[in-house]
């Protein structure tokens, strides 16, 4: 691993959401990784940040640069997703009206990530925590 | 020709590539620019203040928050208009809100005539038509969304600079201050038999970002306009001017739709897309375009967006301020009975036509200049970014500025890239001084 950098995200912070996305997406720009792949992981950053934030209690946002990939990996504790699968429908949102309100909640967020990223898994105990990972191939 | 316009003391030549000229002489070495500046181009020096061309996007933040006038904008002068047999000016709409609710757009460009140029031209038209285009063009276009406007040259400088991959995003149709140019220049050749060359077409500027789009355009080969005066300036001669001329008999036609453009929310207050929103001042731009580059946004169709915090008329080479200009540009418009939105001077269908025709085409795609990264490859630039944290965790993080970078993080990238010393830092100094005394004081013993 080149570099690595760990970012703390609260659950319900939504003052906050969107930093770490842009965080990450400055230090992109310092080592010289091409805009349409930091725009790529932005979205992704930014979706996954997102959900942290109206799903979950906190999480860990590590984010770590390959010599062939940039790498994010979300360790949330949380409750969880009981069911990964209907979760990646596109549409799927357990967001409550409040969160709808503010604009989240279409239920594109995961989907969204995965699109946008070329490595993409998603593993979760349900009661415990969801670790996201997704990667942005280099070359 | 007469000529009452300014003339600049020889030996104050631009810095390369650059509208904003900075003089030593003035300059005392106070932080204000270096820390204004949006892409942090300016360190002091030696007591003076240098920007990096590299960085520079001329927005004239510098100009604007200098107290002590160490900068100025490279505008035209008067030996600029003896090179053209015909001469034009073309002023910013700005330049109608600068002398009170009292005064006509007809009474200033009658004045303007009078200052020496041998024609004037009225931009509202074209602006109009430009809203009209723009409409067009959002309703055929396949994205990326929202598409951002182009009026602003200082807003595509930070784009191609920031954020290099909103390229895209920019709305390719050419400016109304060119298109103006260019049409008004083809007239003349017919109508008076001029040659192209001999027709000067002056633009008189709010800002040194249009300054710069003059000199060096983005989208053009060359600009259709031949140069700039800015409207503080004219401002002096202009006054007089409309003073000893007094009202005009006939005014020129006036595009009421047009001329809102000259404040934040005038360009989209005249189009049919209501899907639309305006962002002015450097931190809200900055912002906004974050935002937009982590895909957010992507259901607005169009952004208007000024580096200056109320469009036009809060430029920095205006002299009215921007509070009471507004004030000017809403009476202009309600005095002349029509509202926003209501009747483009030229047909849409018209406007269309002229789109499909390639009329407003940018005529070159703009590119992308992205900032330096830290190293010449991934390894090396990850190695130096480990160095610039390093170097973070011995500054004080008070950004204060003292050592001439704006920021800590900034002195620390300087400090990586070879451009500064450590030790600039005051607090650094005088932590290594106290160390220094308290050392031969107390020698250390076990």
């Amino acid at each position: 691993m080149l570099y690595a950098e760990t970012f703390q995200i609260r659950g319900g912070d939504f003052e906050h959401g969107g930093e770490v996305a842009t965080r990450i997406k400055s230090i992109c720009k310092d080592l010289g990784i091409r805009p349409d792949l930091i725009r790529r992981l932005s979205i992704a950053n930014f979706e996954a940040e997102m959900n942290v934030i109206m799903h979950a209690d906190e999480a860990d946002l590590s984010f770590q640069v390959l010599p062939e990939a940039v790498r994010v990996v979300v360790a949330d504790r949380g409750r969880g997703i009981p069911d990964i699968e209907l979760a990646m429908t596109p549409g799927w949102s357990t967001a409550t009206p409040e969160m709808r309100a503010r604009g989240f909640g279409a239920g594109l967020g995961l989907p969204n990530i995965k699109n946008s990223a070329d490595e993409f898994r998603l593993e979760s105990t349900p009661g415990v925590g969801t670790t996201l990972t997704y990667a942005v191939r280099l070359a | 020709m007469r000529c009452d316009l300014p003339d600049v003391a020889d030996g104050e030549r631009p810095r390369s590539e650059h509208s904003i000229v900075f003089d030593p002489q003035r300059c005392v070495g106070c932080v204000d620019c270096c820390k204004a500046c949006p892409t942090a181009a300016i360190r002091v020096r030696a007591g003076c203040a240098v920007a990096d061309p590299d960085l520079c996007i001329d927005c004239g933040e510098c100009i604007r928050w200098c107290r002590h006038g160490a900068m100025h904008a490279a505008t035209a002068t008067s030996a600029d208009l003896k090179r053209f047999k015909y001469t034009v000016a073309l002023p910013t709409l700005t330049l109608y809100s600068q002398f009170g609710r009292d005064v006509e757009p007809g009474q200033v460009l009658q004045a303007l005539r009078s200052l020496g140029f041998d024609d004037v031209y009225d931009l509202s038209a074209m602006c109009d038509m430009h809203a009209s285009a723009t409409d067009a063009y959002l309703s055929e276009c396949r994205g990326p969304w929202p598409k951002v406007s182009v009026t602003c040259p200082a807003i595509i400088h930070l784009i191609q600079l920031r954020y290099p991959d909103m390229i895209d995003n920019l709305l390719p149709i050419e400016t109304a201050r060119e298109l103006a140019a260019k049409l008004l220049r083809r007239r003349l050749v017919a109508e008076k038999g001029l040659a192209p060359g001999d027709i000067g077409i002056f633009f008189i500027t709010p800002c040194s970002a249009m300054l710069q789009s003059i000199h060096h355009p983005e989208a053009l080969e060359a600009s259709y306009l031949d140069g700039a005066f800015s409207i503080a300036e004219v401002y002096g001669p202009l006054l007089k001017a409309i003073k000893a001329n007094g009202p005009v008999e006939n005014p020129p036609p006036i595009s009421e739709r047009g001329l809102l453009w000259a404040m934040a929310g005038g360009e989209i207050a005249g189009m049919r897309n209501a899907n639309t929103i305006t962002v002015a001042g450097v931190r809200d731009v900055l912002r906004v375009f974050d935002h937009i580059e982590e895909g957010k946004l992507q259901a607005v169709d169009f952004i208007e967006a000024y580096i200056c915090p109320d469009g036009c008329i809060s430029g920095q080479l205006t002299v009215e301020n921007r509070y009471a200009a507004r004030r000017t540009v809403q009476h202009i418009v309600r005095r002349h009975g029509r509202q926003a939105g209501e009747g483009a001077v030229v047909p849409e269908e018209k406007v269309r036509a002229m789109l499909r025709e390639h009329f407003f085409d940018l005529e070159e795609h703009l590119k992308a200049r992205p900032v330096r990264p830290l190293g010449r490859n991934l390894r090396e630039s990850v190695a130096r970014k480990r160095e610039v944290e390093r170097v973070m965790a011995d500054l004080p993080a008070k950004d204060c500025a003292a050592c001439g970078a704006p920021s800590c993080a900034a002195h620390a990238e300087d400090v990586v890239r070879g451009l500064a010393a450590l030790e600039d830092c005051v607090f650094v100094r005088l932590e290594r001084l106290q160390e220094a005394m308290a050392s031969t004081k107390e020698p250390v013993h076990d």
